[in-house]
């Protein structure tokens, strides 16, 4: 009827591969094109390979892959991680220094033959390498990091798109949550928890996680409540779709952008807390964190001990300005506003 | 056999009767004993929104954005709403979509109570009534492709297979007057004309019986405008779909709108037949809206 009709018939270019170009580059590609973020992403994948590195390491001289792992995956490592060696000839070496260690007899009889070492980033009070103790703390980093993100991420989502969306009586409970538990003092509350949980990294995990979903949900609340109004989620209920359906499939995506921006932003923030937690001693326990780190070197900063403190508050620097620097360039990309058509 | 017995012109070519059955005067005549229930029936509607105040957010008083609003509308209808901004025209048709709670009053749908709707009869009224809105920049999500978005509603509502969906939306857009390759495209690459095109397509998909355009052509340029009317009065006499036509442009209406229903502070001032309205407007504020249209040379 109405192809016949010329008026009516609004001719709309062909082919899909015109319609993607139409859209603009893809996510990855604009942030691929600026040399800053660039070089934020190369510097996060390489705090990953680091990290990585790092767990390798661990579970080599851990002696199993994980706890109660089959025999096949069994080994007898006969050496303390070299994280941990104590060499107390080579106490306060400066960086890039080169030291031998003569042979010598452990007590139990075993001959250790004479070795040469480069302190690349020099040693600790107990002669241990501040290299190697990095590269472990990048791995507590990034453990907790993720893990705190697991926690806090997915419940403040949830909770902010139910509460954005239903409003009412949901509303009030999340927002009566949030502001109770934003109402106490943080660290205290991570503290308790961490107590409560045990030492270790578990507490730390569960006491972060449990604390910090407030600005996640906060935030995704506001832009459901942005999104809630919106005339396309109006045609939605009108076409009788389910309110499950509306929240997951049209307004999740939409709201999505600030998942991953709230990530790249918790990330550091975790790790910060998590040293912190560590410098107060109910943290990690026998492996080297950063904060750990710190808490150690900052004694004997006064007696010109500076390589420890520098090289560990440089890589938590670096950390957190990498990730926020991308959670801007984050923000900007997926910012429909700022996209260029 | 029977149809020629029936044949009023008795003998002659079959080809005959079977052209003039279709205009055959039983069909008209068939209406006035029997009258069906109205498609539409609007009565008394009152939708408030309460004012609180005070920490208890005691209520203190109303809004009366609808306000004893009563209408019917026939199947096969094109009604004209038309009020300034502001005068619960949006509301009304909110109410009638179940987007707002009414305060009181009822709206029947086929005879079926639209408010106490639940479950099955509930979707099948959402299929029935679909909506075209002002805005189409906002009514389609950006994250979904055309194809979501024109068969999505009859995927949920079980019209068709999924492996059917490409040509469905295909002889949707051609419906509207689009080419079939735009289902592989997302909303942002369309103009405003064309969107709302879109915006029809999935309203049409479910095979609704009425459509309400709450200002469905306002934000549009004046040449886009005639088209798109155009297109929605064909659409009228393919699908015989009954339209609300909601606007403040008492110019849009005039050539489409069979009635007419003037409202002003959430109450409806006038109503009759288009030509009456517009004609020989009874009340001052329809002469004033009417006066407000631009015309050409006057």
């Amino acid at each position: 009827m109405n192809e016949g009709s010329e008026m009516t018939h609004t001719p709309v270019s062909s082919s899909v591969a015109e319609a993607a170009a139409i859209r603009g580059p893809s996510a990855w590609r604009r942030l691929w094109s600026d040399w800053g973020t660039r070089l934020c992403i190369v510097a996060i994948a390489l705090y990953t390979l680091t990290a990585l590195y790092g767990e390798v390491v661990y579970r080599y001289y851990k002696g199993s892959l994980w706890e109660g792992a089959p025999a096949a995956l069994t080994w007898a490592p006969d050496r303390t991680p070299p994280y941990n060696e104590l060499h107390m000839e080579s106490r306060y070496v400066p960086p890039l220094t080169r030291v031998e260690w003569p042979a010598h007899v452990l007590a139990d009889g075993t001959a250790v033959p004479a070795r040469t070492h480069r302190y690349w980033l020099g040693s600790d009070n107990l002669g241990r390498d501040v290299l190697q103790r990095l590269v472990q703390g990048a791995r507590i980093a990034f453990h907790v990091g993720i893990m705190t993100s697991l926690i806090a991420i997915p419940l403040g989502v949830l909770l902010g798109c139910l509460g954005g969306y239903f409003g009412g009586k949901v509303d009030s409970f999340v927002v009566w949550l949030c502001a109770t538990v934003s109402a106490m003092p943080g660290l205290l509350f991570i503290l308790a928890i961490a107590l409560i949980a045990g030492k270790g990294l578990f507490g730390i995990y569960l006491g972060i996680g449990l604390t910090t979903w407030v600005s996640v949900c906060r935030n995704i609340r506001a832009e459901t409540l942005k999104h809630r109004d919106r005339a396309y989620v109006q045609a939605a209920r009108v076409l009788g779709y389910s309110h499950l359906r509306i929240l997951f499939r049209h307004i999740l995506p939409n709201v999505m952008h600030i998942v991953l921006i709230s990530f790249s932003i918790r990330f550091p923030a975790s790790v910060a807390t998590e040293v912190f937690i560590s410098f107060l001693g109910i943290g990690v326990q026998g492996e080297p964190s950063w904060g750990i780190m710190i808490n150690n070197a900052r004694a004997r900063l006064w007696q010109g001990i500076w390589w420890e403190l520098t090289f560990v508050s440089l890589a938590i620097f670096l950390l957190v300005l990498i990730f926020n620097r991308l959670a801007d360039a984050l923000r900007d990309v997926f910012d429909p506003a700022l996209r260029n058509r | 056999m029977a149809v020629q017995q029936s044949n009023p012109f008795g003998k002659g070519d079959p080809r005959i009767i079977s052209l003039k059955e279709p205009v055959a005067p039983t069909l008209k005549g068939a209406r006035p004993p029997v009258e069906p229930p109205p498609l539409l029936k609007v009565e008394d509607l009152n939708t408030w929104f309460p004012i609180r105040k005070g920490i208890f957010a005691r209520t203190v008083g109303y809004v009366k954005a609808v306000n004893g609003v009563s209408f019917t509308m026939q199947a096969g209808e094109t009604l004209g709403v038309v009020g300034e901004s502001g005068c619960g025209k949006s509301t009304l048709s909110r109410t009638i979509l179940r987007l707002e709670k009414a305060h009181g009053g009822s709206v029947r749908f086929e005879g079926k109570d639209v408010f106490a709707l639940r479950g099955k009869e509930l979707q099948q009224y959402r299929r029935d009534m679909q909506v075209v809105f002002q805005d189409p920049h906002a009514t389609l999500n950006p994250r979904h492709s055309v194809l979501d978005i024109l068969t999505e509603g009859m995927l949920v509502h079980g019209l068709i297979k999924p492996a059917e969906a490409q040509d469905v939306a295909a002889q949707l857009l051609l419906d509207v007057g689009l080419q079939p390759d735009a289902m592989f495209r997302y909303p942002h690459a369309f103009s405003g004309g064309q969107r709302q095109r879109i915006c029809i397509a999935r309203a049409l998909a479910l095979k609704p019986k009425m459509i309400i355009c709450d200002e469905a052509v306002s934000a549009l340029d004046l040449s886009i405008r005639a088209q798109v009317l155009n297109l929605l009065m064909e659409l009228k006499a393919k699908y015989g779909l009954a339209y609300l036509f909601i606007t403040h442009d008492i110019g849009v209406v005039e050539h489409i709108a069979d009635n007419i229903i003037v409202m002003f502070k959430g109450e409806i001032v006038e109503r009759g037949p288009a030509e009456q309205v517009l004609l020989h407007p009874k009340e001052p504020y329809t002469q004033r809206l009417i006066a407000a249209v631009p015309r050409v040379g006057a």
